[in-house]
């Protein structure tokens, strides 16, 4: 199974690993439906990455509902997010705001215009630019509920896209239309012909009449429609690699749903995405919410503060195999 | 990359084509679970017709690929259709004392309409193990090697030595193997072939002999 392992390596606390310079990695935590961890994880992965010796930088994109501050212990910012989205700002490094942990910061999502709390297209490309910017390691952008375009953009943008999900129906269905319309996006800012992009257009409507179901289906459309373009659009497929977390698993069957969302991913969607870890359940989280404090912060010995630390560590060692591999800024 | 239906036995349970047999004990188990009628994972996404399917190609896939003789009858088959080498397409007959014998050929496995000979009386016992292994042209130690099972303990389910063997729910397990490897169904053979074990130990219970069980 690709040596897809929820068991992880051993944890490499305390070594901080030299970045050159390569930018920062964009990680975005999605999942579609609200209330399922994404802040949570967010907030837990910050902490311990910065706690590694990384430099990071936590930004809540979730304007409809910021709390990722308050999860930090961070009173309400006097700048965020919204600064930039109005243009009353434009340089992301003014917003940080610094966090208890010497090498965390935020940028906030507080105070946003009720009346269009999402920035543009062209407000996002520069958004997505200067957090490249960043004098930092990782930049972790919480995506909040939901599968607006902006959502989607940082998602498919990002180094790495987390999708969080919890072991119950509703939150599988949202994870599984946040994905389905994060890659139709994908596929359509891929598409250069006007035939094909009508395409992915009809199939991104699910109740299409050319009775396009799945991407196999849309794939072969527009191999008919345009071999070349065809080829290229499986490549953009298999760049497509989502990683999946399960936050609250209580029972062996509740770990297992990550390998089986990864198959269904590969079998329905046609894309390889790949198990990054879980979660348990356990009830100090939501008193750490409670708290102010990270998981990681409120209780660091607890099982799941452990497996967060887990996850963390893959996600540094995906950073660390980037910049052995690239010295250029991305 | 294949639409449901289409996919080969290997890209259905997520394997590379030169996986080990654990490697494809293992993705199936995996796979099992995943597809199974209540998995979480399919909601919303699959119907229940395609999980049908996926649940019967995954079952197919599995048994062709966890028995030596199917997966190479299986691998001559797709000869031009991209698939690398794998372990499997080493014939074990390609031994110096089996050139030119009666044989089959380098690569290929007894077809299907080649059918392996059944006991007469339908009950599976020790000989007639080894006549299937014989019939596809493997060694003890071929076996061993395939299903990690020690070759003493394959000697001994090969004799009959039911006394010897460890406990029933072991030698169910051992055989399970033995049969898929050699290519024959285990549901034709583990339960023939357990009741024969538990005739033997309970007569040597009435004996005297405290049988393990």
């Amino acid at each position: 199974m690709r040596g897809i392992q929820p068991a992880f390596a051993s944890a490499n606390q305390n070594a901080p690993v030299p970045l050159a310079a390569v930018g920062p990695r964009l990680i975005a935590i999605g999942g579609g439906k609200g209330g399922v961890g994404k802040t949570f994880v967010t907030t837990n992965v910050a902490l311990t990455l910065a706690r590694m010796g990384h430099r990071v930088v936590a930004v809540d994109a979730d304007l409809d509902g910021a709390n990722l501050h308050t999860c930090l212990g961070v009173p309400s910012p006097e700048v965020s997010l919204a600064d930039f989205v109005a243009g009353r700002m434009s340089e992301p490094e003014k917003l940080l705001v610094q966090t208890r942990e010497p090498n965390l910061q935020i940028i906030a999502g507080t105070h946003s215009n009720l009346n269009q709390p999402q920035p543009g297209q062209t407000r996002r490309v520069e958004l997505l630019r200067g957090l490249r910017r960043l004098a930092a390691d990782f930049v972790l952008i919480d995506l909040g509920a939901g599968s607006q375009p902006a959502a989607l953009d940082y998602f498919l943008v990002a180094d790495e896209g987390l999708l969080v999900m919890r072991p119950e129906p509703t939150s599988v269905e949202n994870a599984y239309s946040f994905l389905r319309a994060a890659f139709y996006r994908r596929l359509r800012l891929a598409a250069r012909g006007h035939g094909v992009r009508e395409l992915v257009d009809q199939a991104m409507d699910q109740r299409n009449e050319r009775g396009i179901r799945t991407p196999y289906d849309l794939m072969r459309e527009i191999e008919a429609v345009d071999p070349v373009e065809g080829r290229r659009f499986i490549q953009t497929m298999r760049a497509f690699s989502p990683r999946v977390v399960v936050n609250e698993a209580r029972t062996a069957a509740d770990i297992k749903l990550g390998f089986a969302v990864v198959s269904v991913c590969e079998k329905f969607f046609g894309f390889k995405a790949d198990y990054l870890g879980y979660v348990n359940y356990q009830d100090e989280a939501r008193e750490s919410v409670a708290a102010r404090k990270p998981l990681c912060d409120y209780m660091a010995e607890s099982e799941a503060a452990t497996y967060l630390s887990r996850i963390s560590n893959k996600l540094a060692e995906g950073r660390v195999n980037e910049s052995t591999r690239s010295g250029m800024p991305r | 990359m294949r639409p449901l239906g289409e996919a080969n036995h290997y890209e259905t349970l997520e394997i590379s084509e030169d996986a080990s047999l654990e490697e494809v004990d293992k993705a199936y188990r995996v796979l099992r679970e995943a597809y199974e009628t209540e998995s979480l994972a399919l909601y919303s996404v699959f119907s229940d017709g395609d999980a049908s399917v996926m649940r019967d190609n995954i079952e197919e896939a599995y048994r062709v690929l966890s028995s030596f003789a199917l997966r190479a009858e299986y691998d001559a088959g797709r000869v031009g259709t991209n698939k690398k080498e794998t372990p499997f397409d080493r014939d074990p007959m390609a031994s110096e004392e089996t050139q030119g014998s009666h044989l089959a050929p380098l690569g290929s496995a007894p077809s299907r309409d080649q059918e392996i000979e059944e006991p007469e009386d339908g009950r599976w016992d020790g000989a007639a193990l080894r006549r299937a292994r014989d019939h596809v042209g493997l060694e003890l130690e071929d076996i061993a090697e395939i299903t990690k099972v020690g070759i003493r303990i394959l000697r001994q389910i090969e004799e009959d030595a039911f006394e010897e063997l460890p406990a029933t729910v072991y030698v169910r397990g051992f055989v399970t193997s033995y049969a898929r490897t050699v290519g024959i169904d285990p549901g034709r053979v583990v339960s023939t072939y357990i009741q024969r074990l538990e005739e033997s130990r309970s007569d040597q219970g009435r004996s005297g002999f405290l049988g393990r069980r």
